[in-house]
């Protein structure tokens, strides 16, 4: 299993068009990619499947907020590659 | 023209789940919406009304799953397993939740027609911004398939998609 962390810098957070679009880059991936909103204890607040919709709009993660993303399986290293890229242009 | 439709599907797909107009308006194919996020499908199928009352109510029995902030978009859980997505307007965000107001809040159980928001239709085209209003089915995959059935003038609760199990 592999981790990345990443504090939103985009003003809107994730609403529905980058919950949309990041469900996109999770779900071209075999692994499970999990999402959550950490506390300021870096804890999980809530812990999603980053391949549903809902679930990714549902953790109303804003500017500022930490967000943690798991990935388990064989293309794990490839799947937390694409998303950082994503991550780090878009939000 | 609803009822033939209905009976055409309806002996075969007696599991099909029916999600009725939030708002009222005209009705258009989604891939009419000029947004890619919602015209290219990215956060399921579904249809779009132009409204042309200030209302969103709810599409079936359920829970609220998220109401935004902002109050532009509301998402459902319906009783019998559909995820929808009502977005009032593209980019309407940026507002902030001026000309919106919530009726309902995260977790609240609603029936079918109950008051979710609120939008000053006017006051959202004076500041540039299109009011036309996905209502997208976001685990289109969890089915065999999504179909549009309203076409045009729809009032509130008329029929609007199928969702063939």
């Amino acid at each position: 299993m592999t981790e990345l962390k990443y504090v939103i810098t985009d003003e809107l957070g994730i609403h529905a068009r980058p919950a949309g679009l990041l469900v996109k880059q999770a779900a071209a991936f075999g692994s499970d990619v999990k999402i959550a909103v950490l506390d300021s204890e870096g804890n999980p607040k809530k812990l999603v499947d980053a391949k549903r919709i809902m679930g990714v709009m549902g953790l109303g993660a804003k500017q500022g907020d930490t967000i943690s993303m798991t990935f388990e399986g064989d293309d794990e290293g490839d799947a937390l590659n694409a998303v950082e890229s994503f991550l780090k242009e878009t939000l | 023209m609803f009822n033939k439709f209905k009976k055409m599907l309806g002996k075969d797909n007696k599991e099909g789940l029916v999600i009725l107009s939030p708002v009222e308006g005209k009705a258009i194919p989604l891939k009419e919406v000029s947004d890619p996020t919602f015209g290219e499908g990215l956060l399921g199928k579904g249809m779009a009304i132009i409204p042309e009352n200030g209302r969103v109510v709810s599409p079936v029995n359920g829970k609220v799953s998220q109401m935004f902030d902002t109050g532009h978009a509301v998402s459902i859980e319906s009783d019998d397993g559909a995820e929808i997505l009502i977005h009032v307007g593209l980019d309407t965000v940026k507002l902030a939740g001026k000309y919106f107001t919530k009726h309902k809040q995260d977790g609240d159980i609603i029936k079918t027609g109950d008051l979710l928001i609120e939008f000053d239709i006017e006051g959202i085209k004076s500041e540039g911004y299109d009011t036309v209003t996905p209502v997208v089915i976001c685990n289109t995959d969890d089915f065999a398939d999504v179909v549009s059935v309203a076409n045009g003038g729809t009032k509130e609760l008329d029929t609007l998609i199928e969702i063939l199990k």
